[in-house]
């Protein structure tokens, strides 16, 4: 077929060009890492709204609405879910970056918390995402250049292929390429969400008859079980220890996965993006709009359609869909698939290679390194993790996979720090710092990841993945925020640097709520909690009956559960929209942000030190592994 | 802090609009073709019109025109797409159909951007914009 190396061809060369425009403009490397803040706010919406959702709206959630059904409704919600945090964190973030004149998380956490292990952590989370979260769908991507050229293109040279390509325009044009053509990937990953949906409608014969075949799934008893929410709650061991009664989509699984989700826009990535951008005018209309509205549009409809028309007939799921159209359209909606995948694994590979050079290795390794120097080794490092990504994918896909499962909830585990920097300014330091700590191991205890890894030290857990049909992100976020109220009520007003308080009192000063926002807290609280119970909450059993007529009838003519989460869709947009402006937390400020001017310190030479560090982290990577091997050798199995 | 070209803004959106209208109107075309259907390929230009709209309408936005670049690109594709139809229609393989697609699409574009042309510059400017005078002839000669 011609189509698809047709297309192919022309992707890689809109990559080529950005890249080259990007390029041109840094001046090579002197805005490589943020694009000089210079990114339009409508292109940051864009770019944030397309890496949230345009791959994972397709490759992943309506996979499984095709697989399970409505079990996890959740997955309709997903739209708000990424909005939210946007909506607490973003103009905060991007005031306090401005203010300091920084331009990532990392940087923010060591000013703010003096913590090198939040850096460490952000660098892990960064480099996960890139390597595993977005090689699983790059994988995937792979995958369907096989089905879509009959064999012809072998999944290794696919990978290498789209491994190239997406390497290609991060090393030549940095941030700038990232979110320039980032923009023009979101458009066509949106584009190719709504042209999936329209042809698994269009090939079921129509809205009426998807439905049709829905209803008659649902008569039937053994699949009647994909239409509802499996109680609040199953107190189960966990996935490949005890199986749920009828499925794992409970109430609190829908609930703990929606705290995975908001795990995206807390995510470095994310913060990249916002840190990147050069006014803070569309935060709002972003996440209200781009995101809630048309991205939670596109997941309650779009995304609903393709997974049902699925679950139907398996058939009709993406790789069987663009193995059914003319290749023309395959092609089209290949490539843009293809381009909401690569938004989000270029930027990862952005931040990931950042964060490890710039935020880890030149800190603490080679402060002598130059500016351009420190760009010279970020693209070499973007290149090895996405050889390492590609190699992965291909060689060790069960490891990918456990590690891509990872991302998500080790992203939530940084909401502590950044509410303690934006919102909850009595979180100290210690209390932080100790919180992402259980958290970080509350994740790895309830994954396949940790369980794995300690099964093969000797250690078999109780229990599988997400007990109690509770994700890992919720386990982790619990321990991280239990730990981190104990520790802050046992250490208030300790362990602030003069960053910290001058970051404070800037937040304090700039965003003093008025009296309306005042008289509105308690309104938007009530609501907040609201929603959060009835849509993604113990009320979605609710929802598995809300609509249901006499005998079972669908009173909307789809599933119960389908009409309440579109209902709830509307109803979240509202919250956002609410919160957004009217509680003044996204909405637009058209300040001139002084730059903090930090007290004058001296800079000792730091060679010997970084020396001596070196030679420790050897010497510590070496113990480690060694000690590894020995437990395995005496233990493991 | 650098703000962005509006330039680059520009081209983002003209990228945009192009990679998702210009080819989901192709690709209706090419349906109404293969399946011998005249109203789907008329979709299919209805769309491509509607790129062009847009495109237009950025062009508004931006208040600018065309970059050289663009007209380049447009009326060497205009010509290599006619030209293929011509090859096509002299192999004989073709169905009225697919002659009457082909027309529409042809015809369509040219008149469109005729249409352009008067209406922004005018009869005259219009055609300035393709007669250019000789060195000679202009107000630089001695």
């Amino acid at each position: 077929m011609i189509w698809l190396p047709l297309y192919g061809l022309f992707y890689a060369a809109a990559t080529l060009y950005w890249a080259r425009v990007a390029a041109g403009l840094n001046g090579d490397y002197r805005t490589f890492f943020s694009a000089g803040h210079s990114l339009s706010p409508w292109i940051s919406a864009l770019v944030l709204a397309g890496m949230s959702l345009s791959g994972w709206v397709v490759l992943v959630g309506s996979a499984w609405i095709g697989r399970e059904g409505f079990g996890l409704p959740v997955l309709l919600q997903a739209g708000i879910a990424f909005a939210l945090p946007g909506v607490f964190f973003f103009k905060r973030i991007w005031l306090l970056g401005q203010h300091f004149r920084l331009s990532s998380i990392t940087e923010l956490f060591r000013s703010y918390w003096e913590s090198e292990f939040l850096v460490a952590v952000v660098a892990v989370v960064a480099t996960i995402f890139a390597i595993a979260f977005a090689g699983m769908q790059l994988s995937a991507m792979s995958g369907l250049v096989v089905a879509m050229t009959d064999g012809a293109v072998g999944a290794p040279v696919a990978a290498t292929l789209l491994g190239v390509v997406l390497a290609g325009y991060v090393i030549i044009g940095g941030m700038r390429a990232v979110g320039y053509f980032g923009a023009v990937q979101a458009v066509l990953g949106f584009a190719a969400v709504v042209g999936f949906a329209g042809f698994a409608v269009i090939e079921t014969g129509g809205f009426a008859a998807l439905n049709a075949g829905l209803a008659r799934m649902a008569a039937d008893p053994a699949a009647a079980g994909k239409f509802i929410v499996a109680g609040v709650v199953q107190f189960t061991a966990g996935a490949g220890r005890e199986a749920a009664a009828g499925h794992e989509g409970t109430a609190l699984a829908s609930f703990s996965l929606a705290l995975a989700l908001m795990g995206l826009q807390a995510s470095p990535m994310a913060l990249k993006v916002v840190l990147s951008t050069r006014e803070p005018r569309g935060f709002a209309a972003g996440q209200t709009w781009v995101m809630a509205g048309a991205g939670g549009a596109l997941i309650a409809l779009c995304m609903a359609c393709l997974g049902t028309a699925a679950l139907i007939d398996p058939a009709r799921s993406v790789g069987g869909l663009l193995a059914s159209l003319s290749p023309w359209f395959g092609a089209w909606l290949f490539i843009g698939l293809l381009a909401g995948v690569q938004l989000m694994a270029g930027l990862a590979l952005l931040v990931a290679g950042e964060a490890l050079v710039r935020h880890v290795y030149k800190p603490w390794f080679h402060g002598a390194l130059t500016s351009h120097g420190s760009v010279t080794v970020t693209r070499v490092v973007v290149a090895v993790l996405a050889l390492v990504s590609v190699l992965m994918q291909q060689l060790t896909p069960v490891t990918l996979s456990m590690l891509g499962s990872l991302a998500l909830p080790l992203a939530l585990q940084l909401w502590t720090p950044l509410l303690g920097m934006t919102w909850l300014r009595w979180f100290t330091r210690p209390a932080v710092i100790t919180g992402v700590g259980f958290g970080i191991t509350g994740v790895l205890l309830t994954e396949p990841f940790g369980i794995a890894v300690l099964s093969f030290l000797g250690l078999d857990l109780p229990w599988g993945r997400a007990p109690w049909t509770i994700h890992s992100a919720a386990w982790g976020i619990a321990a991280n925020l239990a730990v981190t109220l104990l520790v802050s009520a046992f250490t208030r007003r300790r362990g602030f640097g003069d960053e910290a308080r001058e970051a404070q009192r800037f937040i304090e000063t700039l965003l003093r709520p008025g009296p309306r926002v005042r008289a509105l807290r308690s309104t938007a609280w009530s609501v907040a909690l609201a929603w959060l119970f009835l849509a993604v909450g113990p009320g979605l059993v609710f929802g598995n009956y809300a609509f249901l007529g006499p005998e079972k009838a669908w009173l909307l003519g789809m599933p119960s559960l389908w009409g309440w989460s579109l209902v709830f869709w509307v109803a979240g947009l509202g919250l956002v929209w609410f919160l957004s402006y009217k509680m003044e937390m996204a909405s637009p400020l058209t300040v001139r942000i002084p730059a903090y001017q930090p007290p004058p310190k001296l800079k000792p030479d730091q060679s010997a030190a970084e020396r001596t560090r070196l030679v420790a982290f050897l010497v510590t990577v070496a113990v480690g592994f060694s000690l590894i091997v020995l437990v395995a050798l005496a233990f493991g199995h | 802090m650098i703000p962005a070209s509006p330039n680059i803004e520009r081209s983002i959106l003209i990228f945009a609009t192009w990679a998702v209208l210009g080819f989901l109107g192709l690709g209706i075309f090419l349906e109404g073709m293969e399946r011998d259907l005249w109203i789907l390929s008329a979709a299919g230009v209805a769309v491509i019109v509607l790129a062009f709209v847009a495109h237009i309408i950025v062009n508004g936005i931006f208040d600018t025109g065309f970059t050289p670049g663009e007209t380049v690109l447009g009326i060497g594709a205009y010509g290599l797409l006619g030209l293929v139809f011509v090859a096509a229609a002299i192999g004989g393989g073709m169905t009225m159909t697919d002659y009457y697609s082909g027309l529409m699409l042809f015809g369509t574009l040219a008149a469109g951007f005729l249409a352009y042309l008067f209406t922004r510059h005018g009869l005259r400017g219009a055609f300035s914009r393709f007669h250019f005078k000789p060195m000679a002839e202009g107000e630089g000669s001695p």
